[in-house]
């Protein structure tokens, strides 16, 4: 497969598109580069980076969640096209594992969760979406049943945010801690990032875009 | 003076005799009148219960109406999940897709049983303050109402990519905003507070806000019939202050716990009332003691500013506050002068 023959210029230029929230010319723009070697090589040598700098841009509120957002969907795009190119299986070898994600008990609020999702499979997660208001116990079978030594857990508001706590339980309860890592996130855990101890939580992200370092992170702490 | 002559006089930016205090108590009064939380959001009586009982032990000087936006969703057909401690949670949106807002049928404010509530709690409590205590009405803008109706990412991704369908639905909700609003406020309430999130620059781009969002809520705005605080929603604003100093009949704002008054001070003027700061979800994580020296502390760096009412910031004040904490911050203004 070539290599393709990328510039900071390139990466620039797709950081410009996302920050102007035009996806149908950040798409184009790929799908140009692709052509010169593949998707996987566009998603490694172009996305990624600039992803890791819109990522930063967003923790220091540089950056509104539409930005967010629309990055978010033009990662999902391209690996769209990376699985209908035929280039993802070939990636598939190399996962990194599967992890089990939801919305917690009475959290119905899916946007941020359906963003991690994206960027952790676009990072080679084989991620197992649970829906949402599910309960602690069912988060932790589906891990267990999947192998899966993360589970991420999102809540939205103070009111459902407390209820993660019932899966650290659940989890201490089986005697899994330190085999099986509880990462969370969402709005109310940035406003009062405490509340992450709190609720016996091994981790979370300020931005879904920093999930993949989140959980290579936590990974790397499994016993 | 009474609450409403210290509160109208504080908008004015005339002379008062202390500076007016608010809580966000419209969940609170359920905590102090033992009473089940899905009694209290559907029955206008429990409601307002409730609120004289805040009115007793509490003291504000204005009460709030039933502070339960995915109302305004289920009047749109959206369904919501009662849940312990808290207000009612959307639960599943009316529709996902924008192609189906064409068809959402608009809700009749004189008959959709949750609409009825709020307007039934509204004429309650603004009775039972008897023209003493200004009545806080709170309604979403017409820019964040579609989050209730097709939920967050429906309503984001619609902004985003489906120009002609976020017009279709503007139009639904502003129309729907004017005329509940001035319901509301026929119905008795003092003044319209209007939580906002997909009105500010950390959600939207700053050129969306400016040239999507404020023209929307300037038409909106317009035909109101009485005073409207813009409230921060879940963010802060007072950077942003700018952008929203000439939208029509505003006559304050709601700033979030991490804002600057004198920023937003400076950019908005001296004509606005500013309200907050403190932070009212979290105030059970304090000792009274805390809470009264944050609110002196407040107090001493505003007691030039004749447009500012402390209160809490954000949503409610958590079911599982002491009430000994709300005191704290009263007395302390009380005293304060």
């Amino acid at each position: 497969m070539p290599e393709l023959n990328s510039t900071s210029s390139d990466r620039q230029k797709l950081k410009e598109l996302i920050i102007n929230a035009d996806r149908n010319q950040a798409n184009a723009f790929l799908d140009s580069l692709a052509v010169q070697s593949s998707y996987m090589e566009v998603i490694h040598v172009i996305l990624e980076p600039v992803l890791l700098e819109i990522g930063n841009m967003w923790v220091k509120e540089e950056l509104s969640l539409a930005q967010g957002y629309v990055s978010g969907k033009i990662a999902e795009d391209v690996f769209e096209k990376t699985i209908q190119a035929g280039e993802f299986k070939k990636e598939r070898a190399n996962s990194k594992g599967a992890v089990v994600m939801g919305n917690i008990e009475d959290d119905y609020h899916e946007l941020g969760k359906r963003m991690v999702i994206t960027f952790l499979r676009a990072a080679g997660w084989d991620v197992y979406d649970l829906g949402t208001d599910v309960m602690a116990e069912e988060f932790v079978a589906r891990a267990i049943e999947l192998n899966a030594p993360i589970i991420g857990v999102s809540a939205m508001m103070y009111s459902t945010a407390n209820n993660v706590r019932k899966v650290r339980d659940e989890i201490d309860a089986k005697g899994l801690r330190g085999k099986i890592l509880l990462a969370t996130g969402g709005a109310v855990f940035n406003l009062r990032p405490e509340l992450v101890h709190e609720v016996g939580a091994d981790g979370t992200a300020k931005s879904a875009i920093n999930s993949p370092q989140l959980f290579d992170r936590l990974l790397g702490k499994i016993k | 003076m009474n609450s409403m002559e210290r509160v109208l006089m504080a908008m004015k930016g005339g002379k008062i005799d202390r500076r007016p205090v608010t809580l966000i108590l419209s969940l609170y009064g359920a905590r102090l009148t033992s009473c089940p939380l899905k009694e209290y959001y559907t029955n206008p009586r429990a409601y307002l219960e409730g609120q004289l009982a805040v009115i007793e032990q509490c003291r504000p000087d204005i009460v709030f109406t039933p502070f339960v936006l995915t109302a305004e969703g289920e009047a749109f057909g959206s369904e919501v999940v009662y849940i312990d401690r808290n207000p009612p949670n959307l639960k599943k949106p009316a529709i996902t897709q924008a192609g189906s807002i064409s068809a959402l049928p608009e809700p009749d404010i004189d008959s959709h049983p949750r609409l009825l509530y709020i307007r039934e709690a509204t004429r309650l409590l603004a009775a039972g303050c008897q023209g003493k205590r200004p009545v806080a009405a709170t309604l979403l803008s017409p820019m964040d109402l579609p989050s209730l109706i097709m939920g967050i990412e429906g309503w984001l991704d619609t902004i985003l990519f489906d120009p002609e369908n976020t017009r279709l639905m503007l139009d639904k909700t502003v129309k729907y905003f004017i005329e509940w609003g001035n319901t509301l406020l026929a119905d008795g309430a003092t003044f319209l507070v209007i939580p906002s999130v997909f009105t500010n620059p950390n959600i939207l781009t700053r050129k969306m806000v400016k040239e999507i969002v404020i023209p929307v809520l300037a038409e909106a705005f317009q035909e109101i019939k009485g005073p409207l605080v813009f409230h921060h929603g879940s963010n802060p604003i007072a950077k942003f202050m700018e952008i929203y100093s000439s939208l029509p009949n505003v006559a304050g704002f709601f700033l979030d716990n991490r804002d600057s008054f004198a920023e937003a001070r400076k950019t908005i003027g001296q004509g606005k009332v500013l309200f907050g700061n403190i932070d009212g979800p979290n105030l059970w994580r304090l000792k009274p003691e805390t809470i009264r020296t944050e609110c002196r502390k407040l107090l001493e760096e505003r007691k030039d500013d004749d447009h500012f009412i402390i209160a809490t910031s954000a949503t409610d004040v958590a079911f599982d506050t002491p009430v000994e904490n709300i005191v704290a911050m009263v007395e302390t203004v009380e005293e304060f002068g």
